[in-house]
């Protein structure tokens, strides 16, 4: 029997990959990628608990399905928000968009 | 009829659906986002009326305060569920009454004075949601979801006063009003977060579920004693009190985070009427009657008097020398919530949201009046240019005359009541705190004549002809006329014992009136407009006479203290060094860093173009820095790039949770 | 089992690294299928078969291929302009992975976890059934967040007259 701490190991290490990869890349495709990555390593904890928890299998499965259709309504919009910006300004590198300035 | 008491969420739902109909209206559909909106309140308050009346009947059958509690499952955290929870006690009655009505007439003289706004419809819907949220922070039970209010409150006043965000000067006060009261609710939330911490609940009132009112809970509390950094060992309730003041500092606009609401007159008039009166300053004041059981006999008491007291002062004195017509009101208001966290930090609980009610009524009164006022003048608020318009506006004028009378607190408009408990409150309690009371009923007096002798006695100073306005703006106004001559009796000793008193806190001990307190204080109100009448009364004037008396205080007066200016100085500057600091460090130690690493890879043969590097470099980075910090606010930290921000906040995420392990 | 699970988790894992390493953007997003399609096995091993089929279809089938046209839309495939690397915060971002990395696993090491593995299985019956029963209200609110995501990922995707103007305008002047 593999241990519940394995999974959520893999599941933090996944997390953090994800969270290097919207902070560090500059392809604004990419971030959006990372925070897919996130969101699934989320998934993955839910999963992972709900198979341990006599009480919660439904309400975990559950409520990583309701994950990934908020993942999925995320990236639709995510990357419409990226092909309108590139549209706009010509480019999707994140740290050539300064916008936020006051 | 008693499950009618069940009901109670269909109150703030009302205007929350409606504002959601009205977001997807077209631009054009004036009438219809109006009458909905109208009709959305209207229906708020006949629900609210009946509610009272059912529960006034089941009031009398029990005894001591009844109290009707709607808990619905919301969602399971660990083991313990949260509930979303709504209460019906006389503290939330009062309030409903007081919100919708006044909304109400506020929505109907909206009608009038946002007649030829084209972007009506947002104002209606932005209306609707400040009503609906105010509305549902009054009847939620649960703290988290008070908070949840307390910030769609904030947020909907952001939207409202800057609704002409092309003017730059609305946009800066809706910014400002935004930030500063941002400020409070950080203690707010901290207050909150510390209560969940020691507690494991935010539930108010309980059956059956653990609460923090319960009489075990409110021990525990009351007996926790926590220590505090440089402060030391201080009584959990003490610590816990003066955060969730804090919130209500913001809110309520208090010393010293009160600067935003005189610049909130930048919105639309009936929006501060609505912010004055109803919505918004009446938050923080309700989270202090909300929170009485936790706070009652605590160290934040004492905070709390001192701080309604100052600000009671302070914000009166100011308001003697200002010129615009809505700025007196604003600072006048302030000094009236001042008055209110008097008179409940002294323990008066039932004394503080009097005056809450009874103000209400006539600073809506006055706000709209002002209005009106401004409205006939064709948007002209200067005091000095106005006078004499009595005969064009006799409406305006006789309504706005005892919405001042009230203010001032003459006998029997409604202000005299509210205003006399808390004075007797501060009387038997804290002689100091009656002392600055009473200064301030006086101050309070003469600056509402010296208005009142400014823009409707006197010679006509208006280039162009005032008018009178609609009959949708006069019908409100003689509404509030009526209920600020008459709402102060529900709570006067002298008819039917006190029925406000015994409505709002049955088992508590009330103050014995004193006539000494009331025959003073008229005194000092009658005194106060002989005075406006002596300076301002007797004859015309260009300048304003007590400018050559007062001389540099008047300046004082008119320039706030300094206030705005003092924290430019202080605390924008200091963070802006603070970031220059910051850019210097910076540029000394990583690019000190990096060229020590440069200098070990580099080898020794390249010594010489190493050391041409590092000066030239050097003395170029120097040159930006003196540039950059010349000029730049925050310069380095805010680069207007989405990821870099994450980064700050992933950075604080962990040094929270490290700062969290180790303490 | 455990060799399964040690598989998987080399391949996930390598998919999620590749898919934030990579330099060429098409070899990342090809990298994130990979990874998808892990975490589907992981969904597998943990007998929650129904989810992973979700998984699949929805990662693999819709997201992956989303991220595939808007990698194509915004960029020129072939060439150098794929080749966007990391950004200055590079070693900030690594820092702060890092930490959370030794964070979390301090934290998972540190609690005590169920060890006791339930028997029984959910039915994609009991799934579908609890869905329109108990969770019926977040049901639909989420079937109306996902209509509205779509139109506004419609609405603001859309090339709408006035800059298509613009970006031809933009082409001749160029």
């Amino acid at each position: 029997m593999i241990p519940l701490s394995h999974f959520l190991t893999v599941s933090a290490v996944l997390f953090a990959i994800g969270l290097y990869g919207v902070l560090a890349r500059k392809n604004a495709v990419i971030v959006l990628m990372g925070i897919e990555i996130m969101m699934n390593a989320a998934n993955l904890n839910l999963i992972a608990f709900s198979r341990f928890l006599p009480a919660n299998r439904l309400t975990g499965q559950l409520f990583a399905l309701f994950g990934i259709t908020i993942a999925a309504a995320e990236v639709a919009v995510g990357l419409a928000l990226v092909i309108a910006i590139f549209r706009m300004v010509k480019t999707i590198e994140v740290d050539r968009i300064e916008k936020l300035k006051g | 009829m008693e499950g009618l008491l069940n009901h109670c969420f269909w109150i703030p739902l009302f205007p929350l659906f409606a504002a959601a109909l009205i977001a997807i209206f077209k631009n054009n559909r004036r009438k219809a986002a109006s009458s909905l909106a109208i009709l959305a309140i209207a229906l708020s308050f006949i629900f609210s009326i009946l509610l009272f009346l059912v529960y006034l009947r089941g009031h009398e059958e029990g005894h001591g305060t009844l109290r009707v509690l709607l808990h619905f499952p919301w969602f399971t955290s660990g083991g313990t569920p949260e509930v979303i929870s709504f209460i019906v006690d006389p503290l939330t009655l009062m309030m409903l009454l007081v919100v919708t009505l006044v909304s109400l007439l506020v929505f109907i003289y909206s009608l009038g004075y946002m007649h030829e706004d084209p972007n009506s419809v947002r104002f209606f819907c932005f209306l609707s949601l400040f009503a609906a949220s105010m509305l549902s922070l009054v009847i939620s039970n649960h703290l988290l979801i008070l908070f949840m209010c307390w910030e769609l409150v904030g947020l909907c006043s952001y939207l409202l006063i800057g609704f002409w965000y092309e003017k730059p000067e609305a946009a800066e006060a809706a910014k400002k009003a935004f930030i500063v009261t941002r400020i409070g609710d950080i203690g707010f939330f901290i207050g909150l977060l510390l209560l969940y911490q020691k507690t494991g609940s935010l539930l108010l009132y309980g059956e059956g579920h653990p609460s923090l009112f319960s009489p075990e809970m409110l021990h525990l509390l009351k007996t926790h004693a926590v220590t505090v950094p440089f402060f030391g060992g201080i009584l959990l309730t003490t610590l816990l009190g003066v955060l969730l003041f804090m919130g209500a500092m913001g809110k309520s606009a208090q010393f010293p985070l009160h600067v935003w609401l005189p610049d909130a007159m930048e919105g639309p008039t009936p929006v501060s009427a609505l912010i004055h009166a109803a919505t918004m300053v009446a938050a923080g004041v309700f989270l202090v009657a909300r929170m009485f059981p936790l706070l009652d006999g605590t160290g934040a008491m004492t905070v709390i008097s001192w701080t309604g007291g100052f600000t009671a002062l302070f914000a009166a004195t100011i308001a003697i020398a200002q010129f615009d017509i809505k700025r007196v009101l604003a600072y006048s208001t302030i000094s009236q919530l001042g008055y209110m966290m008097m008179g409940l930090g002294l323990g008066g609980l039932v004394a503080g949201t009097f005056h809450l009610m009874t103000h209400a009524f006539f600073k809506a009164l006055l706000f709209l009046g002002s209005g009106s006022v401004i409205h006939g003048c064709h948007g002209e608020q200067d005091m000095r240019k106005m006078g004499g318009l009595r005969k064009e506006m006799p409406v305006t004028f006789w309504t706005y005359l005892t919405g001042t009378l009230a203010l001032a607190g003459i006998f029997p408009f409604s202000g005299f009541f509210s205003k006399d408990e808390i004075l007797t409150e501060a009387f038997t309690k804290n002689r100091t705190l009656y002392g600055i009371g009473t200064l301030t009923a006086f101050l309070t007096a003469f600056y509402m004549f010296r208005q009142i002798f400014m823009v409707f006695l006197g010679k006509g100073r208006l280039h162009g002809h005032p008018h009178e306005s609609p009959p949708t703006m006069l019908w409100p106004l003689r509404i509030l006329a009526v209920l600020a001559l008459v709402s102060g009796f529900v709570g006067t000793p002298f008819l039917f014992h006190n029925p406000f008193h015994h409505f709002i806190a049955a088992d508590r001990e009330g103050v014995a009136p004193s006539y000494l307190v009331m025959i003073v204080s008229t005194t000092v109100a009658l005194s106060g407009i002989l005075t406006a009448y002596l300076i301002y009364g007797r004859r015309a004037f260009i300048e304003d006479p007590l400018i050559p008396a007062l001389k540099g205080f008047f300046r004082l007066l008119e320039k706030k203290y300094y206030m705005d200016e003092l924290y430019q100085n202080t605390f924008v500057r200091a963070i802006s060094s603070l970031a220059s600091l910051f850019k210097t460090v910076d540029q000394v130690l990583i690019d000190g860093f990096l060229h020590l690493t440069g200098f070990a890879s580099l080898t020794l043969s390249r010594f010489n173009q190493w050391i041409d590097n590092f000066f030239i470099n050097g003395g170029f980075d120097k040159a930006c820095a003196g540039i950059r910090g010349g000029g730049g606010k925050l310069g380095r930290l805010q680069t207007g790039r989405a990821q870099d921000y994450l980064l700050y906040a992933s950075i604080g995420a962990m040094v929270s949770y490290l700062l969290f392990r180790l303490l | 089992m455990e060799l399964f699970f040690y598989l998987l988790a080399t391949l996930t894992l390598l998919g999620a690294l590749g898919a934030v390493l990579l330099k060429n953007l098409v070899h990342c997003a090809l990298s994130l299928i990979l990874f998808f399609a892990g975490i589907a096995g992981f969904y597998i091993l943990l007998q929650a078969e129904f989810i992973a089929a979700v998984q699949i279809l929805i990662y693999v089938g819709a997201v992956a291929t989303l991220v595939l046209f808007a990698i194509m839309l915004t960029q020129n495939v072939i060439g150098e302009t794929t080749l966007k690397g990391l950004g200055q915060n590079r070693w900030w971002a690594l820092g702060i992975s890092l930490v959370v990395i030794t964070v979390l696993v301090r934290a998972i090491q540190h609690q005590t976890l169920p060890s006791f593995l339930p028997e029984g299985r959910v039915t994609t019956n009991e799934i579908g059934h609890t869905l329109v029963t108990t969770y019926v209200l977040p049901f639909e609110v989420i079937s109306i967040l996902l209509t509205g995501a779509m139109i506004g990922a419609i609405v603001v995707a859309m090339e709408t007259k006035k800059n298509k103007q613009q970006a031809t305008g933009d082409r001749r002047r160029t």
